[in-house]
């Protein structure tokens, strides 16, 4: 079954964890039993039968809670698989956040509607846009706290999307809601009939699954190469599409030669890899070649370069400090690096400037930066071709993710 | 007003795992019962509320005839209240008959041959459990509107739930937000300390009980993981600064 | 390429990677579905061998099955195979199935110490899928574990665009985990295509079969009909209720017992 990954993200007070709660009992996706245990024990306490405890294992958030970390789980509609990836809100596990951000293929925006845009709605947004994912609804959540009215609704949807403009966020929807009592989650009732949009199960229906940039000029990242009866070059494919007989170049080195075969267990007669399987080739000539190479065709060339503008979010508890040198990883090449100039240190939340020309960067913040590599790369602008325009940084765990704006060629 | 919430079983971990802000109040930490031999309930409090280690004492009684044991109110802190208001707190005024009919339905769990069976006690266990927590809630919040210079509520929820259903982490979840939000309703009336003999740890599905319990107080105080047999003194000092 | 593909792909990339990072690695087999689906994957990123141990952990307690199982899939496909055991130290400490909890840890983890520490292993592969359990939805594809196989799950390194911790530090060993994002749904959906072999105790027998395995005396079938992986997959697909829920829930009854005796409850 088709599956899309899905991050919910936005102020910890806003209503999350009831959203999941519903999106469950809304399509039936629960436990045996979660449900009426949970009714029993609200009624028990003589409380409200309340969606937020439903999805127990996430550690998710209450109206006091925090979110630890994220976790996975899954929810169905009729047409596909939802993986959600509940990412925290609370700002300390903001790395948390970023890890499970990073793997989605779409992301739910919640902003409660009484609230408004918090400084958390800002900052998770800013991420989603750092992490260049566009395909984005947003939820105005306790539409039944202002009694369901249109223009509470019409104020805070004007501010929201200016913010998300300035950060190149275009939202398929803004869709009214109410997690706790359940309206147009799943159900269109009469308390929003002026709003003439989809459900929420229904715009998560419209989403895309990823699909892999087949289109693309073809980036083959070497992951290692094994000796066996013959010597094939593995690793899995970025973005394009590599043939048998495909004339290709070996980077940063700029060998020449021709793709012999590609290599899979068990099948013959393979005539091409695309985006996004791991393989192997053989190659016609006996070339020099490494993990950390990258193999495309003769045309289209990416940049090579030991100058790297990059923004990079910092989430280590220890700064970073000039001269200090990192490890600089991107698909599978690892160099150590140094960052020359901070140019700008902005605050993940406000977008605000915080320092020019600085020293160092702190936990949480987002840097525009040079950065510099002991040994030419292999890289891309973001924008082009995602794959090779990402890249973290490490001491002994990643420290930072950053992403390539503006490479300066040789 | 001197407001003591006595919660039987409330453990620091979950504590801090299910962020209970309102239970954690201004101070708080783990006490030290370390000088016990068994973290056992009426030992605990028994010698909470007297300020003296009364393992001794209890244990002579025998594990049936303990849990029968009254204080004289002389004995107790609370003599020194011109007028205490205490809550079912075991060894002083506990309901007897809820307590010993929920130890009855604890033992007929474990004799109980089939899964079924076990199902339908365990129901009944957890919805007396469930009962009596209201009333005390009630009584309890009912007391604190009134003028009184003290008074204790003994909230035996967390630990009676707790020993059936210590792995069921949404019920627990649920119990200890209970907890919180009954803090949140009090702290702003008086004195607040919350106070716990013991703490939970899992045996799976199980609870027994931990080698240390919690306290919190709503206003700065030196305490520094004491001993449960510190608070006579630490309330009695209390209430003398009050005047 | 389809979403059986990407997995995939996704496990072999993690897998060789795992390699090229770790000079001495093993991958944990428990002889079940998702083991023997990581085994597979493995045979495939190396073009037919499997240049590492593959280490079982025989806690004396697996039902027959398994045992024969093991022994066919090591012969058909050459496997270094290492067994990994303590149980003769549970039985000379007479500590059973009823001292659940520590009968996992002497029979399982002692045994796993042993030959970590006797090996010198940096790495392991486990096959640990996060839908099977609430925890488990927290663990990052590399994950590290101290010596005594303690992990810090609220502050784990975060994992990034497929680049993982692959810096060993100290006394720590690695846990490499190829099928975290694959669904009990998507196992046997693979297992389909792939005609992978299947324990015969996962087919249902006089209307019971066994959803997960582990040791006999923890593990209890659940009600089926189902006899064939295609029938599987239908019942999985519909199922609500939780994978390892015949995983005998309440073993630690005699335990829990005992400490409330002592305490004068009962």
């Amino acid at each position: 079954m088709e599956n899309l990954k899905l991050v919910i993200v936005g102020h910890v007070d806003h209503g999350k964890s009831t959203l999941i709660g519903r999106l469950f009992y809304d399509t039936d996706s629960l436990p045996e039993g979660r449900i009426e245990e949970i009714r029993e024990i609200c009624e028990a306490l003589g409380k409200e039968l309340e969606f937020a405890y439903v999805m127990d294992h996430l550690e998710e958030e209450r109206d006091q809670g925090i979110t630890i970390d994220t976790a996975q789980t899954f929810f169905r509609t009729k047409k596909r698989q939802y993986t959600i990836i509940d990412a925290p809100g609370h700002v300390e596990f903001l790395k948390n956040m970023i890890t499970g951000a990073s793997q989605a293929e779409a992301a739910i925006l919640i902003v409660d509607v009484n609230e408004g845009v918090q400084e958390q709605t800002r900052r998770h947004a800013y991420i989603l846009s750092l992490l260049g994912l566009d395909q984005v609804i947003v939820v105005m959540n306790k539409m039944d706290l202002i009694n369901y009215k249109e223009e509470m609704y019409d104020e805070v949807k004007k501010e929201l999307l200016k913010f998300l403009e300035s950060i190149n966020i275009n939202p398929t929807y803004v869709i009214p809601i109410s997690a706790k009592e359940g309206d147009f989650i799943a159900k269109k009732t009469r308390n929003l009939s002026w709003y003439d949009g989809p459900t929420v199960l229904e715009a998560l229906d419209t989403f895309k699954t990823k699909n892999s940039p087949r289109d693309k000029p073809l980036r083959f990242p070497v992951q290692d190469v094994y000796k066996y009866d013959k010597r094939m070059i593995v690793g899995r494919i970025e973005s394009g599409i590599i043939r048998v007989g495909d004339k290709i170049k070996i980077l940063p080195s700029g060998e020449e030669t021709i793709v012999k075969s590609i290599a899979e267990y068990m099948k013959e007669n393979v005539m091409q890899a695309e985006a996004g399987k791991s393989t192997g080739i053989v190659t016609q000539d006996k070339v020099f070649v490494d993990r950390g190479d990258v193999i495309t065709h003769l045309e289209d060339l990416p940049v090579i370069t030991d100058t790297i503008n990059a923004h990079i979010f910092w989430m280590d508890k220890q700064p970073f400090k000039k001269p200090e040198r990192l490890l600089f990883k991107c698909a599978t090449q690892e160099v150590m690096c140094s960052i020359e100039k901070i140019e700008r240190v902005i605050d993940s939340s406000t977008l605000r400037l915080l320092r020019r020309d600085a020293d160092e960067i702190r936990n949480r913040e987002v840097a525009d930066t040079v950065i510099k590599t002991e040994k030419p790369v292999v890289v891309e602008d973001f924008n082009k071709i995602q794959e090779l325009g990402r890249f973290v940084l490490q001491r002994k765990d990643t420290c930072a993710g950053g992403i390539i704006t503006n490479i300066q060629k040789e | 007003m001197i407001i003591i919430m006595a919660v039987d079983a409330l453990e620091y971990e979950k504590v801090e795992e299910f962020n209970c802000r309102n239970l954690k109040q201004k101070c708080y930490g783990k006490t030290d019962i370390s000088e016990f031999s068994q973290p056992r309930t009426m030992v605990l409090w028994s010698s909470f509320m007297t300020g003296k280690n009364k393992e001794e004492e209890v244990l002579r009684k025998g594990d049936k005839e303990m849990w029968n044991i009254t204080w004289g109110l002389e004995e107790t802190l609370f003599s020194e209240f011109k007028s205490p208001v205490v809550l079912d707190l075991p060894g002083f005024n506990y309901d007897k008959k809820v307590h010993d009919k929920s130890r009855e339905l604890l033992k007929k769990f474990f004799d109980a041959k089939d899964d079924e069976e076990k199902r339908k006690i365990r129901r009944e266990y957890n919805n007396d459990a469930f009962e009596h927590h209201k009333k005390v809630k009630q009584d309890f919040l009912r007391a604190i509107k009134e003028k009184h210079d003290l008074v204790l509520g003994y909230f035996s929820i967390a630990d009676v739930i707790g020993h059936l259903n210590f792995g069921n982490t949404t019920m627990m979840r649920m119990i200890y937000k209970e907890l919180d939000e009954i803090a949140a309703e009090i702290n702003s009336k008086g004195k607040l300390i919350i106070l716990s003999d013991h703490g939970m740890k899992p045996i799976g599905v199980f609870g027994d009980h931990s080698s240390y319990g919690f306290w919190s107080t709503n206003f700065e105080t030196k305490l520094r993981n004491p001993r449960i047999t510190d608070f006579y003194d630490f309330i009695i000092e209390l209430k003398r600064k009050q005047e | 390429m389809n979403h059986l593909d990407r997995l995939e792909s996704k496990s072999i990339f993690i897998i060789r990677e795992a390699y090229k990072k770790f000079r001495k690695i093993g991958m944990l087999w428990s002889i079940g579905k998702d083991s023997t689906t990581m085994l597979w994957l493995a045979k495939k990123a190396f073009y037919g061998r499997v240049p590492f141990p593959v280490i079982y952990i025989d806690t004396g307690l697996h039902f027959k099955e398994m045992y024969e199982f093991r022994d066919e899939c090591v012969k058909k496909w050459g496997l270094k195979l290492i067994v990994s055991k303590n149980y003769e130290e549970a039985e000379r400490r007479g500590i059973g199935p009823e001292a659940k909890l520590e009968c996992c840890t002497v029979r399982k983890t002692e045994a796993l110490k042993k030959t970590i520490a006797e090996y010198k292993f940096e790495a392991l592969l486990l096959g640990i899928r996060r839908d099977e359990h609430g925890i488990r939805a927290k663990e990052r594809v590399f994950s590290p574990r101290n010596r005594d196989f303690m992990w810090d799950y609220k502050d784990q390194p975060p994992e990034l665009w497929d680049q993982f911790k692959t810096r060993k530090e100290g006394e720590q060993h690695l846990r490499v985990h190829p099928l975290l994002h694959w669904t009990e749904l998507d196992i046997w959906e693979y297992i389909k295509r792939e005609k992978l072999p299947v324990n015969p105790l996962y087919f249902a027998k006089k209307g019971k079969r066994y959803r997960s395995l582990g040791c006999m005396p923890c593990t209890s079938p659940v009600e089926s009909e189902a006899d064939t992986v295609d029938k599987i997959i239908n019942e999985v697909r519909e199922s609500k209720v939780a994978e390892r829920s015949g995983r005998a829930q309440d073993k630690e009854e005699a335990n829990a017992m005992q400490k409330l005796r002592a305490l004068g409850y009962m």
